[in-house]
């Protein structure tokens, strides 16, 4: 593993939240590295800093001490607007509510990182249909989200994650919404993504779900508790 | 790259807006009625330019009217009618003066005279008795055959030129040069038509009908008060010419020094002070309501992006998460209320064009003094209405626009 790509690079990171007059601890002291074609499953309870540290791992968030370096470039010294290249060129997010527009179709759906990194609009379409027919929603594509079932909306996303071909895919409880069933089916289509290359990192509470992922990470009152090669991965069929 | 965003926003724009058509409409209304305002004051304000314009053409610039009537405000009618006419003998005198005048000439009216053309008689036609040089003028402007000779006003020759109006009134065929009609029951051959001159208010210019002055007199006498137009040559020379022929006409009346003129003389610039009044009422009262109604428009479409943005906090939160920018956000949403704002230009525009279509056709009809009403907008109006509405959506926008911009992407995926 050692001699794969370095991705992500966390060292000594701490999240803050003032609540009030009271200070929230919501990582305490976190460090963390992450290589190219991992499959890691961040666990924990909630309240044990995973959701934060999703954040800031998803750069949707900045930490308040320590240094995030994602591919060797400096997040936690990073703006607004640079934050939302990075989230726009490297980072895919599939989210436990699925999070589409839903007035839009999935093929606008799909393409909308695309319009925020300017590529060009026949482009784009050609770059989304490609990326649905990869998650089997070759036939879905002028559907809005109220007219697809869970588990083709979270493929939606899945699809909106891969287009712009990111560093790393970060699935938030990807399967919390679905029922059993659909959601090995999601969790198929992960592995399917993973052996093809894609890094994937899972946050989920649910140990079901984290068996999963080849490492996991398992998170506790803002401190990373145990960090493990998952040696019974579960391969689904 | 940038005209791809543009495009993108504007899609985006109309699917928001769309999507919620009733209240879009709605929201859109205060900026309806401003831009309606805005259209319906400038019509009418082109409207009253152009007949200002008419009227000092036909007036001409450089013309002096010495009359017994001021024409345009400024005196009580009952002071006028007590001024003595401008007989015959005072114009004689005042022609034989010294003046830098290019052109006197003289005029006799009968404001109601008749006419009567195979066998059908019409009314209430003003005549004018005058010399050959009214040619020169712009209101002696031959559309059609010509006017009348110096050797025709010696002799006082029974022939008649016709404006416009009266002309088409009584040939509606346009056939009329070379027939005969009867005045008074005298003979008189259609030589000439005028052409058209645009009204003034109530002043119908172009019903009048034109005889050389001998002939005039021979018909109606030569009592009544004279008007004596003075064709300056030029509005440089104005000045002088309006000092000489004062001078003249009070020799001609025999007022002492220190009387006041018992004559007016009136020109084109008079009526621009009266037209001016006019103007600035419709400006004073059209621009309070437009302000108003933009004020109103304004504080509605605010409102309503406020609530837009706070509903579609997630929608802005996901559009951060895949990498949007916070100027995208904040183009996305000023986008939305221009675009709003301009639908409701547009939506005036079709308004206002029938509107104003409606009135050209309806109101003259009743109020002739109206007849100066376009039946369509200028297109220069269009395109300030425009840019206001598009002024105006971003105006409106912005705050709501900032706000959405500037939500925290995880605070704005976590929103209800």
């Amino acid at each position: 593993m050692e001699n794969k790509k370095k991705i992500i690079e966390i060292e000594h990171v701490s999240k803050i939240y003032q609540m009030g007059s009271e200070k929230v601890f919501a990582l305490r002291d976190v460090s963390l590295e992450i290589f190219a074609n991992e499959y890691v499953a961040i666990m924990g309870p909630s309240g044990s800093g995973k959701s934060t540290l999703m954040n800031i791992v998803g750069c949707l968030d900045t930490p308040t001490g320590g240094k995030y370096d994602f591919e060797g470039e400096a997040v936690s010294e990073m703006n607004d607007n640079q934050l939302a290249d990075i989230r726009n060129r490297k980072i895919g997010f599939v989210f436990q509510t699925f999070n589409l527009l839903a007035r839009s179709s999935a093929l606008r759906n799909v393409e909308l990182p695309m319009v925020y990194s300017n590529v060009a609009r026949h482009l784009r379409l050609e770059y989304a249909e490609t990326a649905l027919t990869s998650v089997g929603l070759a036939d879905r594509m002028t559907h809005k989200p109220n007219e697809l079932s869970g588990g083709q909306r979270q493929r939606v996303a899945i699809a909106r994650a891969l287009v712009n071909n990111p560093s790393i895919i970060l699935a938030d409880e990807p399967t919390g919404n679905l029922d059993t069933k659909t959601g090995e089916e999601i969790m198929q289509l992960f592995y399917e993504l993973w052996k093809k290359g894609n890094t994937i990192i899972l946050v989920t509470h649910e140990p079901d779900i984290a068996k999963h992922a080849k490492r996991v990470i398992s998170m506790r009152d803002g401190l990373i508790e145990k960090d493990f090669i998952n040696e019974t991965q579960f391969i689904p069929q | 790259m940038m005209i791809s965003n543009l495009v993108e926003s504007f899609r985006l724009a109309m699917e928001a807006l769309t999507h919620n058509k009733m209240r879009s409409l709605l929201a859109s209304l205060g900026v309806v009625i401003g831009i309606s305002t805005v259209i319906l004051m400038g019509w009418l304000l082109s409207g009253l330019n152009s007949v200002v314009n008419d009227t000092f053409n036909s007036i001409g610039v450089d013309m002096l009217y010495v009359d017994k009537w001021q024409w345009a405000g400024g005196m009580s009618w009952d002071d006028m009618r007590k001024r003595k006419d401008l007989t015959e003998g005072q114009v004689r005198d005042f022609m034989e003066y010294r003046t830098s005048a290019e052109e006197i000439i003289p005029q006799l009216n009968n404001w109601g005279g008749s006419l009567t053309a195979k066998g059908e008689k019409y009314s209430g036609l003003p005549f004018v008795g005058t010399t050959a040089n009214f040619a020169i003028t712009s209101s002696g402007t031959i559309d059609d055959g010509r006017f009348f000779s110096e050797q025709e006003e010696r002799v006082g020759s029974k022939v008649i030129i016709m404006g416009s109006k009266s002309f088409e009134t009584v040939f509606p065929k346009h056939d009329g040069i070379g027939k005969i009609v009867t005045l008074n029951g005298k003979k008189f051959e259609v030589i000439g038509v005028l052409k058209k001159q645009g009204t003034f208010l109530f002043d119908m210019l172009d019903n009048r009908c034109y005889l050389p002055l001998k002939a005039y007199k021979n018909l109606y006498g030569s009592l009544g008060s004279y008007t004596i137009a003075v064709k300056a040559g030029s509005e440089e020379k104005m000045d002088q010419v309006r000092d000489e022929i004062r001078g003249n006409m009070r020799s001609a009346r025999n007022l002492k020094p220190g009387a006041i003129d018992d004559f007016s003389i009136n020109e084109s610039k008079a009526f621009s002070s009266s037209i001016d009044s006019i103007r600035s009422v419709v400006g004073i009262v059209g621009y309070g309501i437009t302000f108003l109604s933009f004020f109103v428009g304004i504080i509605g479409i605010m409102n309503i992006m406020f609530v837009t943005v706070t509903e579609r906090t997630r929608e802005i939160g996901i559009r951060k998460a895949v990498g949007a920018k916070r100027i995208s956000i904040l183009f996305q949403f000023l986008f939305e209320s221009a675009t709003l704002c301009l639908v409701g230009a547009l939506l005036s525009f079709v308004f206002c064009q029938i509107l104003v279509y409606a009135a050209s056709q309806i109101l003259p009809k009743y109020i002739e003094a109206l007849s100066f009403l376009k039946p369509y907008l200028p297109i220069n109006l269009l395109l300030i209405a425009t840019v206001v509405s598009i002024v105006v959506g971003v105006i409106a926008g912005l705050l709501p626009a900032i706000r959405a911009s500037k939500l925290d992407p995880v605070d704005a995926l976590r929103y209800e």
